[in-house]
């Protein structure tokens, strides 16, 4: 049987197009139940009679057809492992696939999973149940007509199978069909037709076996809300936002919250280059971070600068109305606002109207607990500070208070001053390593579940052997003597060196990389799971590898003393470091010891030792400084971030004691040459493949990007110039003060600041002009030295194997498209590799001072108009001291007010004090130099002090009469 | 053209039928063969029709498109028609066989059309000067037997009745530029005006007198035959053009004969059809019909 589809189309050139598909309609489409006697059917049912679930509602054994909206809401309440025998309709089933792919996505992978029996009816292509589109009855109406026909269908389907007579004997009531749907308009018109109908809501709370499974129903609206005053703007209707799109009233762009004052948010829009500024709790109207908004521009006299406040959320309770305080902020921020209308700093201001598309997505937090026993309201605090909290309905609040939990967001009314959600799951106790990891890396989207057995197949069986044939491709590098050079506790070794000289006098010098795309080879499931990794995860005393580990601390790792692969780069260098010949190879190599820096740098400056390591390890560290002098000359900058590593506690993997990263001679000595490695493998790559070599560039800052930089200098009296790399480099140098020794570093870490995003790229996508590194000069590079933790070096070392033939080719490897699809995975994974290192990082600073109080001396980085941005050096930590903490301490600040833009890059000596365990909150206070009423009192200063304290540099002290 | 070999005994005995008004096949001078007609049978094409005048066999689809209007008619739509003769009519169609006698019909018929009197282009007008519908009249005859114009005419009157437009609404941009947003109900159309639609009608000169509907084989007898194409306004009919086919010429007062002979049995044909043709829709109602006859 055959029926034929219409719709009209609007083509990309504008035409309007009728189109008609043709459309098969079957009569032998199984119904999937194992009650049935009459369909076709495969061996195995999906719908059996042996899961039944225990309903006050129904007390029949029964199905359930869902509605498209209970699978878009609760897909929670789905994935729990608790509802079964689900028809799943092909009309829903689409629905949910065009609005929202993610859902989809999990709903799919529900629907495969045999064991909760979810079966696919395929109504659309049935006889029976086949809807064709009435004159006159919207999509919308159509497709929940269709999903009645179906139900409806079912039900008289099951029921004709099943025998009064049988029923009776074995004593079991009939098998009934119920529909789920949250759709009044849909409910009525199925109790209409006879179909069993329920509301999500309601069928869950009947469930008598689940009672927890209601605190992961999605909530439209809260029982027993008060109907509040709309505290918001109502948004525009979808109609209405396209058209104003459209017609260019409004513009479209990501919303990207504030992190540092939830009051402020701003609008990433193509024609803007500083996004749309948007501020106040009416003109962000509901947005989230990472919405897809509708932003009006408003008129240019409103326009305003953003604040520069610091301002957090204070806390607040479900069951509050927290107008006064409410009001305050807003006024708080109104008189910023029209401070800043006076100042030229204004920068296009907006007010978003609508909501394009939500990227709601599951957010990691915290309870907050709640004043009142026993509610089941309770407010939840999420750990990224750009998100708004959350209302959520639970019944084991008590049980939750002190766990990190999920929960995700399904609706934002307008009379609601949070948006309302769900519980989803609950992550492990607060504070606790394993827990607070498992945060970081969800909320940095960083795939960390264990490899499965399919990626574990393609792992080479052990034992491990070279055989001889082996032997015979690669060269034999077995008798340099090749060491490496890594931190302590190093065990993926990814690079190492040898130095050796040559009968004629020069020298030869020789990196190897450790093989690993010998292992893995490229389409299979391991060298796709590596690729969508990207990059391994480093987190404080952790590390989620990029491959298993088999590969990353064993078959890979370049260890000492022992036989491994190895894919070479060997230059002829002459005793001034100039490069006179290169050649790459693969090989086989016997590290002959794998150091630390320290170790090597002991040796280096141990003239007793004269052994064949230590002979070449001084050439390599003389010609590194060749390397590095001529670098700098270049323009390469030398940045500065304060790094910082923890000695973990290998029990409670709790930090024991910080010391800040030391910077040996050595680790240039290493990163020389790796760079030069890179720099030669790129040129080589380059050439070789013009259009699809994989490559790494630093575009330059755009100028405006320095400004704080310069602005910060010139309050210190030096001029910085940022025309090139090399002007800054040099005037960089010049930034030194005797009187305080970390000022330069201080500068040069503001510098970093300044700088963008390295990126992967291919060759082909680019002019050659844009392959540009800026931050090391070089004209052209690429990551080639790492393939243990970066996958782009994987990439790397198959081009480069493939020019110098030592591995075949495949056509993936040349596919200009597929390879950027990759590289712009890697940016991503790399980024939040980053961020997620530095999230941890900050973690454990927190759970280091937990219930500490320190003195320590600190630097101002920048000065907000209510706080300061400060850095302790000592622990790499920065933070944030709020200037308004009471009232008396106003009055001197405001008079002051003005002199503080001054001491930017002045030393303040705050003191650390983990608070609120709840919160984990760091919190800075003044100590030196003293203000009266708003610095910590002098009496616990001088108790509190520690030795180390230097005493304030002569400048403060000027502040401080000024100030009396 | 397509040939009919007759003899001069054939061509006699024709002549004196019509001469005695009773034609071979039973008929006065003004009757018409029967006729058979189908609308909406071509599901991909937004309106058409399917026309049977005893052996004449044609079969019209009209397509839409988004066109931008004539800047000498802003305000007007465009049409725009293409006859196919297909080799099965007859073999002498293969090849470019038939593309004389397709550009005559094109001619006619867009001579017919061409006055806005006769069609109505600002209908098909989505915004002046920037946007509008241009149709185009597909017209495929699949068999000839005789009288092709007014067969042809008919057919398209139908499928331009059976045409529905999906109803557009315009949303104005910046700069005067507008963009159209398609309705998403596929029942959500509008539909063209036929009243003024005008139709063709062969007037045929055999021997002294005039007759209308031509057999294939009394149209070789024929030396000259006056195309009238008939619009209706406000009830009266109305010349919207005329062709002269065949190599003869004519007397002015025959002419003159032939012309109110045309305009009045066009008249006629136009009633009849318009009742038809609301006759069928009402019947089949909005939804797509079950088609009966032709390509089941």
């Amino acid at each position: 049987m055959q029926t034929l589809r219409e719709f009209t189309r609007k083509t990309k050139r504008g035409n309007i197009l009728k189109i008609v598909r043709e459309h098969y309609l079957r009569d032998d489409i199984g119904c999937g139940s194992d009650l049935c006697r009459q369909c076709f059917q495969n061996e195995v049912y999906q719908l059996t009679s042996q899961h039944e679930i225990r309903s006050t509602l129904f007390k029949c054994p029964h199905y359930l057809v869902l509605d498209t909206n209970v699978v878009l809401d609760q897909i929670d309440v789905l994935e729990e492992d608790v509802l079964r025998n689900v028809v799943v309709l092909s009309t829903v089933l689409n629905e949910v696939k065009h609005k929202s792919s993610s859902i989809y996505k999990r709903f799919n992978e529900l629907i495969h999973d045999r064991t909760r029996n979810f079966y696919v009816f395929v109504n659309e292509h049935h006889k029976d149940t086949y809807a064709d589109r009435e004159p006159d009855e919207t999509a919308n109406d159509r497709n929940d007509r269709a999903i009645r026909l179906a139900t409806k269908w079912y039900d008289n389907h099951l029921q004709a199978s099943q025998s009064p007579k049988d029923l009776q004997r074995t004593g079991r009531a009939a098998t009934r069909v119920i529909l789920l749907t949250d759709d009044a308009g849909n409910r009525a018109k199925a109790e209409a037709e006879g179909i069993l109908v329920s509301s999500a809501a309601e069928y869950v709370k009947s469930l008598e076996d689940f009672p927890l499974l209601v605190d992961k129903l999605s909530h439209k609206t809260f029982e027993n809300e008060k109907k509040g005053l709309p505290q918001y703007p109502p948004h525009l209707s979808m109609k209405e936002l396209l058209e104003g799109l459209r017609q260019k009233k409004l513009l479209q762009g990501a919303f990207q919250a504030s992190r540092e004052n939830y009051l402020e948010g701003s609008v990433n829009v193509e024609q803007f280059e500083k996004g749309i500024l948007i501020q106040g709790r009416e003109s962000l109207n509901r947005a989230v971070d990472g919405d897809l908004v509708a932003v009006e521009l408003l008129p240019e006299e409103e326009w305003s600068a953003p604040s520069e406040i610091v301002l957090e959320e204070k806390n607040v309770y479900a069951d509050e109305v927290p107008s006064e305080e409410r009001a305050e902020d807003e006024k708080d921020m109104l008189k910023q606002v029209r401070a800043a209308a006076t100042s030229a700093e204004r920068t296009p201001t907006g007010r978003i109207v609508g909501i394009v598309r939500r990227k709601w997505r599951q957010y990691c937090g915290i309870l907050q607990p709640s004043l009142i026993e026993d509610t089941n309201r309770h407010i939840f605090v999420p750990a990224d500070r750009k998100i708004p909290r959350i209302r959520i309905e639970t019944r084991q609040a008590a049980k939750l208070l002190n766990q990190r939990i999920i929960v995700t967001i399904d609706t934002w009314p307008r009379n609601s001053r949070y948006p309302h959600g769900h519980f989803v799951r609950s992550l492990g106790p607060l504070g606790d390593m394993a827990t607070e990891n498992e945060v970081i890396l969800l909320e940095h989207d960083v795939p960390h579940c264990k490899f499965s057995d399919e990626v574990l197949s393609f792992l080479p069986q052990m034992p491990w052997t070279i055989t001889e044939e082996d032997y015979a491709k690669r060269v034999d590098l077995r008798d340099l003597y090749i060491c490496s050079v890594d931190p302590p506790g190093c065990t993926d070794i990814d690079d190492a060196l040898h130095c050796r000289e040559l009968p004629n006098g020069n020298l030869e010098v020789g990196v190897h990389i450790a093989d690993v795309s010998h292992f893995i080879r490229p389409g299979n499931a391991l060298d796709k799971e590596a690729g969508a990794r990207g990059t391994t995860v480093y987190l404080v005393g952790k590390r989620i590898d990029m491959v298993p580990e088999l590969l990353s601390s064993n078959l890979c790792s370049l260890v000492g003393g022992v036989e491994r692969f190895a894919f070479s780069c060997v230059w002829e260098v002459d005793q001034e470091a100039n490069v006179l010949g290169k050649r790459f190879h693969k090989s086989v190599i016997k590290s002959k010891r794998a150091m630390t820096y320290e170790e090597a740098q002991v040796i280096i400056d141990d003239s007793t030792q004269q052994n064949e390591i230590a002979k070449s390890l001084r050439n390599l560290n003389r010609l590194a400084k060749i390397l590095k002098k001529r670098r700098m000359d270049n323009g390469a900058l030398v940045l500065a971030s304060p790094e910082i590593r923890f000695q973990v506690d290998s029990e409670t993997h709790e930090p024991l004691e910080v010391e800040v990263k030391q910077m040996r001679e050595t680790n240039s000595m290493v990163e020389e040459f790796m760079l030069l490695a890179n720099i030669t493998v790129a040129e080589h790559i380059a050439t070789e493949f013009s259009e699809c070599a994989v490559l790494r560039r630093h575009p330059r800052p755009p100028p405006t990007n320095f400004d704080p930089l310069v602005k910060a200098a010139r309050y210190q009296g030096f001029q910085v110039d940022i025309e090139s790399g090399l002007e800054l480099s040099y005037s960089l140098d010049k930034c030194v003060k005797a009187d305080n020794p970390y000022f330069n570093t201080m500068i040069r870490i503001l510098t970093t600041r300044c700088m963008m995003q390295a990126v992967y790229f291919i060759s082909g996508s680019l002019q050659k002009e844009e392959f540009f590194h800026y931050g090391l000069a070089a004209p052209i590079y690429t990551h080639f030295t790492s393939p243990i933790r970066r996958y782009s070096d994987i990439m790397v070392h198959r081009l480069l194997a493939a020019s110098i033939g030592a591995d075949s080719t495949y056509a993936q490897l040349l596919e200009r498209k597929s390879n950027e699809e990759l590289c712009h995975n890697l940016n991503y994974r790399h980024k939040m590799a980053q961020y997620a290192g530095r999230a941890s990082v900050a973690l454990n600073t927190h759970l280091f001072f937990r219930g500490k109080e320190e003195d320590e001396e600190g630097y101002v980085l920048f000065v907000r108009k209510n706080a300061l941005q400060v850095l302790i050096p000592k622990y790499g930590l920065e933070g944030t001291l709020y200037l308004k903490s009471d009232k008396e301490g106003k009055d001197g600040l405001e008079r002051t007010k003005s002199e503080i833009v001054f001491i930017s890059m002045r030393r303040i000596t705050p003191s650390d004090a983990a608070t609120n365990v709840q919160h984990e909150k760091l919190i800075f206070r003044l100590v030196k130099p003293y203000i009266k009423g708003f610095s910590v009192e002098t009496e616990s200063d001088k108790t509190d002090a520690q030795p180390a304290a230097t005493p304030p540099p002569p400048k403060k002290t000027k502040k401080d009469k000024k100030k009396k | 053209m397509a040939y009919v070999a007759l003899s001069e005994a054939e061509k006699t005995y024709i002549l004196h039928g019509v001469e005695d008004d009773f034609r071979c096949d039973g008929r006065s001078r003004r009757d018409y063969r029967p006729m058979e007609l189908e609308t909406g049978l071509v599901s991909n094409a937004s309106g058409s029709a399917r026309l049977r005048l005893a052996n004449t066999d044609i079969l019209v689809g009209v397509k839409t498109e988004i066109d931008v209007p004539n800047p000498l008619t802003p305000e007007f739509g465009k049409l725009e028609f293409f006859v196919d003769c297909s080799a099965n009519a007859t073999p002498e169609f293969e090849g470019r066989g038939g593309s004389d006698l397709a550009q005559e019909l094109v001619l006619s018929l867009q001579n017919a059309y061409e006055s806005p009197l006769a069609f109505d282009y600002r209908t098909l007008c989505l915004i002046p000067g920037q946007q509008c519908w241009k149709l185009y009249i597909d017209i495929l005859i699949l068999e000839c037997g005789g009288n092709l114009h007014d067969a042809v005419s008919l057919a398209a009157k139908a499928a331009l009745f059976n045409t529905k437009l999906p109803r557009v609404t315009a949303t104005l941009l910046d700069a005067g530029i507008t963009d159209l947003i398609i309705s998403d109900n596929p029942y959500d159309c509008t539909r063209i005006g036929i009243e003024t639609v005008p139709l063709l009608v062969t007037v045929c000169k055999i021997g002294d007198y005039c007759l209308v509907d031509p057999s294939a084989e009394e149209e070789v007898c024929s030396t000259v035959s006056v195309v009238v194409s008939v619009s209706m306004r406000n009830g009266e009919p109305f010349l919207s053009g005329t062709h002269l086919t065949g190599g003869g010429a004519m007397h002015r007062d025959t002419m003159r004969n032939c012309l109110q002979l045309g305009l009045s049995i066009g008249e006629h044909l136009n009633q009849l059809l318009t009742k038809m043709l609301k006759l069928e829709q009402e019947r089949v109602g909005p939804k797509r019909p079950k088609t009966v006859g032709f390509l089941k």
